[in-house]
């Protein structure tokens, strides 16, 4: 236990994988966890990690891990001096650091005017262009259509359609012939209105090939900023990461350099203290662009702390409590070590569209062995509850080169099992060991253009999956599961929604 | 002792059946293939097993769960769902006549169609929930709701018709 632990008890505002990380982050430090959860999440992972829970009520985000007055009545009521808001849910949201604040509690997590600087896309852009950190040449504001129109024929197709206040690629498309471009807009703006309530856009050049690199900063609130380099999360489904690595196979030791010091003069410029991410695209001349910074702690956070050594949400929660850089930082050699790959392991059918799926593990086997972590906010018996994100764990690998983390990150999902529910298991087994991957050669639309990598190979379970299925049923019945005979196998099934809907003898198959 | 299963491969029902045969000696009878297994338990759902015979491969680790309507089994780093026979809906009545029914003995959780609607095809009608598992029916075709045989809240049994829509053309639909 930490000599003298800056906080007595903080509070953890999110759930799931990320909540349990952060509890035992607080643990090694000596500080006691709140965990606050919604009803349907009483017995979800992170309440169980933690020291305390909270119920907050309600199942669905807004009224429970949303609800920034509850999380802040919850905070005073248990007597945490500080929240930790995690990714996503509130991590990101000014106004609620704003009122953690002026309740007299610690933020864990940048300072509000500087989420507000960094707060949308276009202000993002701006801060970039004024530390002169490039960006790719497109428009910075919202003049109507006949402006964005214009300003994609001047920058040349093709060009990229997104949100000003976009993410998650909701608004976002690509466009590559001019006739196109007008249906685009309307398109982009009607999603835009929908996921944000803000229907501004603007129009970029489309960098392609291109692949996303990211660089972890870490601030203080003395003015210091560090450069904990680069991940590559160019392995993306609809705009959704699906594997991030550190170090990059396109990034070399001036390159890492010089993102670097472009991500730090950016945050310097807009006082940015605490966890941090400058996204960029990278294309194949060696040129970069700035896109945003994420004002939080990233879901793919550790496989920068693996090859760097740096526990990121202890620096947190040190920084947070006012610590410098440079003590906590003394002595260390930053420089990354090793290779390390993470997985997200979802809750969904990349065979059948990336489908999500909810219901009950009946049975989770974690991968472990020497180079493997895994960050998991599920266990066997848990209920996916429909109500959230689909992740279910993050498997990580470190390993001396990238090579042997490919083939350990192979082995260990081919250890792993979660079962009762469809999960993305053997589609991230299928990235790993594919040619094109293991060689480095990706880009943010490579997905896209290998569905066979999400198709899978569609074959029939083969005469030793059968004998396997009826063998675990005859020796070793999963939990929940009926004994020998009988049909039915949803005992201890609880509420869920099929989310696609039943036809009835409707049509042919 | 013995277990038998019958599972859906390819469209078509194939009988499992396992047999012990003493120890920890199984013998696995896949349609008409036979297979044998020294077998150890790892635990709740998981396996491994071990190929007997001449040209028999190597040990393999095997996890299996119930999973929705069927079984998910996990060998050789890969996934299976299986499809049990029951499953298919053979008994849910085919939707081409108009008749949506029942696919199991459930609760009628909603009503979302009354007697005159017009409807189309993959329009939701009824929505069911039986072992806490909630299932949506849609219309097997376009047209018009001509009976409602249900009410909320009642249980019925599987197979039952709970509305029946007369075809008519409605625009849009073949």
């Amino acid at each position: 236990m930490a000599a003298n632990p800056p906080f007595r008890r903080v509070l953890i505002a999110n759930r799931g994988e990320i909540a349990v990380r952060v509890a035992r982050g607080l643990r090694e430090l000596g500080i006691e966890s709140v965990a606050v959860h919604s009803e349907v999440d009483r017995r979800c992972a992170h309440v169980l990690a933690c020291d305390h829970a909270f119920a907050l009520g309600g199942n669905t985000a807004a009224e429970s891990y949303l609800d920034g007055g509850k999380i802040l009545a919850a905070a005073k009521a248990m007597g945490a001096q500080a929240i930790h808001p995690g990714y996503g849910f509130l991590s990101e949201n000014a106004a609620f650091a704003r009122a953690v604040r002026d309740a007299g509690l610690v933020f864990i997590g940048p300072n509000p005017g500087a989420m507000d600087r960094l707060g949308s896309k276009k202000a993002a852009r701006e801060e970039a262009v004024r530390a002169g950190v490039p960006v790719i040449p497109g428009t910075e504001q919202d003049d109507g259509d006949a402006s964005l129109l214009a300003a994609a024929r001047r920058i040349g197709l093709p060009v990229m359609i997104k949100a000003s206040a976009g993410g998650g690629g909701r608004g976002m498309r690509r466009v590559d012939r001019e006739e196109d471009l007008a249906d685009a807009i309307a398109a982009g703006r009607r999603e835009a209105k929908a996921s944000f309530g803000d229907d501004r856009m603007i129009v970029e050049r489309a960098v392609a090939p291109a692949r996303h690199i990211e660089i972890q900063l870490m601030g203080d609130t003395h003015g210091n900023v560090v450069s904990l380099h680069e991940r590559e999360c160019s392995m993306q489904r609809r705009h959704q990461k699906v594997l991030e690595e550190s170090p990059s196979v396109a990034v070399d030791e001036a390159l890492r350099k010089r993102m670097g010091e472009a991500a730090v003069k950016l945050a310097k410029a807009v006082g940015y203290d605490n966890a941090g991410t400058a996204e960029f695209l990278l294309d194949d001349k060696g040129n970069f662009y700035f896109l945003e910074v994420n004002a939080r702690l990233q879901v793919e956070h550790p496989v920068t702390e693996l090859v760097t050594g740096v526990d990121l949400v202890h620096l947190q929660v040190q920084v947070a409590a006012g610590a410098k850089l440079a003590e906590l930082l003394a002595g260390r050699d930053l420089r990354p070590r090793g290779h390390a790959i993470e997985a997200r392991i979802c809750a969904e059918s990349p065979e059948q569209g990336y489908l999500p799926a909810a219901g009950p593990l009946r049975l989770v086997r974690e991968a472990s062995g020497p180079g493997i972590r895994v960050d998991s906010g599920v266990y066997s018996g848990w209920e996916v509850p429909v109500h959230y994100d689909s992740m279910l764990a993050k498997l990580i690998v470190h390993a001396p080169d990238r090579e042997s983390a490919c083939i350990r990150m192979s082995q260990a999902l081919a250890e792993s099992a979660y079962l009762g529910i469809p999960t993305n298991v053997d589609f991230l087994r299928r990235i790993v060991d594919d040619p094109e991957f293991r060689a480095g050669r990706m880009s943010i639309d490579m997905l896209g253009k290998r569905p066979d990598l999400a198709a899978g190979p569609g074959t029939a379970p083969d005469d030793l999956a059968l004998a396997a299925a009826v063998l675990c049923q005859a020796v070793a019945p999963a939990r929940g599961a009926p004994a020998a005979g009988g049909a039915a196998v949803r005992r201890s099934a609880a509420v869920w929604t099929e989310l696609a809907g039943f036809r009835v003898g409707g049509g042919g198959a | 002792m013995s277990l038998s299963r019958e599972y859906v491969v390819d469209g078509k029902p194939v009988a499992v059946r396992a047999e012990h045969v003493g120890g920890d000696h199984w013998r696995v009878r896949v349609g008409a293939r036979v297979m044998e297994f020294r077998v150890g338990a790892l635990g709740p759902g998981a396996l491994r097993l071990v190929p007997v015979g001449p040209d028999a491969g190597a040990a393999t680790v095997a996890h299996g769960a119930p999973a929705g309507e069927g079984y998910q089994v996990r060998v050789a780093g890969r996934t299976h769902q299986l499809e049990v026979p029951a499953a298919r809906g053979g008994s849910a009545g085919g939707g081409a006549d108009g008749r949506v029914r029942a696919p199991m003995t459930g609760t009628v959780t909603k009503l979302q169609c009354a007697v005159g609607d017009r409807v189309a095809a993959d329009q939701v009608l009824v929505v069911m929930t039986a072992m806490k598992m909630e299932h949506k029916l849609t219309a097997g075709l376009a047209g018009i709701v001509v009976e409602v045989a249900a009410a909320e809240g009642a249980i019925v049994d599987s197979s039952a018709v709970l509305v029946r829509v007369e075809p008519s053309a409605v625009e849009g639909e073949k």
